[in-house]
């Protein structure tokens, strides 16, 4: 178990590493100009101040040294220079600073998680418990009128792309006919009314939209468990229906459901991209958005802190699921 | 595929298949592939979205013949000054709806603004997505069969490194890939439209099939595993078939059903994600795509619905009727499944 456990985390930081030398290795390689917002900050750019702010940020060097100075700035900071006179701290965890704002990217990222945070997790939540709602029903139901409306309506939420159904949602059921309040993100801290009400709609999209694939993997599941021997036994011995359902259907066939969700919440904080401009909702998704094409250490820094999430959740599932199922340390 | 597999298919055909003709039929001996047709010309979702995708396709194929019959454009600014044709901005009563009747000038109006037709820009459009649906699965397919067969069939040490490879880029989500991709293209080619279009362009393929290929890779590699085992394959090594026979000829018809499945399965993936990233303008934006035209037209939408209407049912339908026929084949291709 240690063993298997260990092995896993090892990988997991591997991946990490990999990660962050691919996405500092595109950052630093790939723009021709990349000091080019600093420099033209102050109106004219010339050639020599372009050169000076490129030394001064380091651009000039080999990619190896620059990349050894990044990773030393994420684990106890570092100093970053905009030019003579120009000096920024940055704090341990440093991803660097804004070219637009001049502020330490970690800052603005603590700024803008929480309405991300907000979106995904009470969205994932919806998504969950309608999804498996559904999928019990039509599986309890199963071969009936009702399981073939609820799996014939789910193929068909499924099919359409998730930002027509937010876009459209919030054309007209905000603009349009005002029944939502205007979506956005406040501060649960403030106003937790407000911030509720401004997440309603994106909520409910989030969870109408990506519900189906629960409920058609929560009924194949439910489905196969339910012709397992100790559900057999179970009603032999006269439970009543709905108990054998829950309490011992439901339980056995829950695990896969929520290692999917377990991958899917993470994609989901990586960026909710879509919800978020869509929405305008002021998170990651859409920070990072905005600060194409010219603010490179933000987009840096939402793509790398969106890659370490996916990894962490990936691992905690594996070894939770390691310990839900034995069969899994064994492969 | 052996006669065991056969018979399953067949009992699998019979459950759904009317009783006639079932018995009769199973004794003939019917390729799967061949049975998997047959389910699916029976099956009536099929046909109706195999009947949509067939008519988009047509017109982005013959997009440029369409809009020189209608004498539309979409690279050529209109024939007289923006201004003749708009009024405050939006098109003039006279050229189409939603103000005007329908001319067959402009059959969908024009767009508020530029006076662009929104016709052709729709045509043009649809070509685009077919074109990145159908090379980025084309690449994908390929790369994938080709790393999942070699991670499966080699075993060992380079088994190990493949997966961990797969492993590694399935835990980077794509869209990151594209918001990280986007300004680094932008920036190294904004000097010139021409070549920062075709940068896009090769970037957005880039970046979908570096990020969908891992699927395939796995599912064949996992296919392969088991498949490997079997006699036929031990008969073709024992007998001295060289290893690219064995791979291309006996292992690849093996997999036809995953690999078709899961080609049915990503054109609509694909289709949805091109015209997603060009809505978040980080796709394309030099040619046309219908993701930029839904963009432009979302502030448009109270006065001029059709604007909107036009991208997005478009989308909705070809999209819809792809995952709609992509799941109807991979039910045709499953013996097991109950309809």
């Amino acid at each position: 178990m240690l063993g298997y456990i260990i092995r896993r985390v090892v990988a997991a930081i591997l991946v990490v590493i990999i990660s962050s030398m691919f996405v500092f290795a595109i950052f630093f390689l790939g723009p021709t100009n990349a000091a080019a917002v600093i420099c033209n900050q102050n109106g004219r750019c010339t050639q020599e101040r372009q050169a000076l702010l490129e030394h001064s940020l380091g651009l000039d060097q080999n990619v190896v040294p620059a990349y050894g100075e990044f990773a030393k700035g994420v684990f106890v900071g570092r100093t970053i220079s905009t030019g003579p006179g120009a000096h920024y701290d940055c704090s341990a965890p440093c991803l660097g600073i804004s070219y637009v704002t001049k502020e330490e990217v970690t800052e603005l990222l603590k700024d803008k998680y929480p309405a991300t945070l907000s979106v995904a997790l009470v969205g994932g939540v919806v998504y969950l418990f309608l999804g498996c709602t559904l999928g019990i029903l039509a599986a309890k139901w199963r071969g009936t009128t009702t399981d073939k409306l609820l799996v014939g309506s789910s193929l068909i939420v499924s099919s359409i792309p998730y930002y027509l159904v937010a876009l459209l949602a919030w054309l007209f059921l905000v603009n349009e006919f005002n029944l939502f309040p205007k979506t956005g993100y406040f501060p649960i801290t403030d106003d937790p009314v407000k911030w509720a009400s401004g997440l309603l709609l994106p909520w409910l999209v989030l969870g109408v939209a990506n519900s189906p694939q629960y409920a058609r993997f929560g009924r194949g599941s439910m489905v196969e468990t339910m012709s397992e021997d100790f559900i057999r036994t179970a009603s032999a011995k006269g439970l009543p229906r709905n108990k054998v359902l829950f309490k011992h259907g439901l339980r056995a066939a829950i695990v896969p459901i929520i290692t999917i969700f377990g991958l899917d919440l993470a994609a989901l904080l990586a960026g909710t991209v879509f919800t978020e401009k869509i929405f305008d909702i002021d998170g990651i998704g859409k920070w990072g958005l905005e600060a194409i094409p010219v603010d490179l250490p933000v987009i840096a820094a939402t793509v790398l802190v969106g890659a370490v999430l996916v990894v962490a959740a990936n691992l905690i599932v594996d070894i939770l699921y390691s310990f839900l199922d034995p069969r899994v340390r064994l492969a | 595929m052996t006669v065991a597999d056969l018979e399953v298919l067949g009992a699998g055909d019979a459950e759904t298949a009317p009783p006639v003709d079932a018995s009769g039929k199973k004794i003939t001996g019917r390729s799967p592939t061949r049975i998997a047709f047959d389910r699916l010309r029976r099956d009536k979702v099929a046909v109706v979205s195999a009947t949509i995708v067939f008519v988009l396709a047509l017109l982005g194929l013959f997009a440029p013949l369409i809009s020189d019959l209608f004498g539309v454009y979409v690279d050529k600014p209109p024939s007289r000054p923006a201004t003749q044709y708009l009024l405050y901005g939006y098109p003039r009563p006279e050229y189409g709806p939603p103000f005007g009747g329908l001319t067959w000038d402009h059959p969908l109006g024009l767009s508020p603004g530029t006076a662009y037709d929104n016709f052709a820009g729709l045509l043009y459009g649809i070509r685009t997505s077919f074109t990145v649906a159908l090379l980025t699965t084309l690449l994908t397919t390929t790369i994938g069969v080709t790393i999942g067969l070699m991670a499966g069939f080699a075993r060992g040490a380079l088994d190990k490194v493949i997966s961990f490879v797969i492993d590694v880029f399935l835990s980077f989500p794509f869209l990151l890939g594209a918001l990280a991709l986007a300004p680094i293209i932008t920036n190294r080619f904004a000097t010139d439209a021409a070549k920062l279009e075709k940068a896009q362009f090769i970037s957005l393929i880039s970046v979908l099939v570096l990020f969908t290929w891992m699927g395939l890779a796995r599912l064949i590699r996992g296919q392969v595993l088991s498949l490997r085992e079997r006699e036929f394959i031990q008969a073709a090594q024992v007998i001295g078939v060289p290893t690219s026979r064995i791979l291309f000829k006996e292992l690849l018809p093996n997999l036809v059903a995953p690999i078709v499945v899961t080609i049915s399965l990503s054109m609509p993936a694909f289709v949805a994600a091109e015209a997603g990233l060009a809505y978040l303008g980080i796709g394309l934006t030099g040619i046309p795509s219908l993701g930029q035209t839904i963009v432009r037209a979302q502030g448009y939408y109270e006065q001029y619905g059709l604007y909107l209407w036009a991208p997005v049912v478009t989308i909705m339908l070809l999209v819809m009727a792809l995952n709609l026929l992509g799941d109807s084949v991979r039910d045709a291709f499953d013996p097991s499944t109950r309809r």
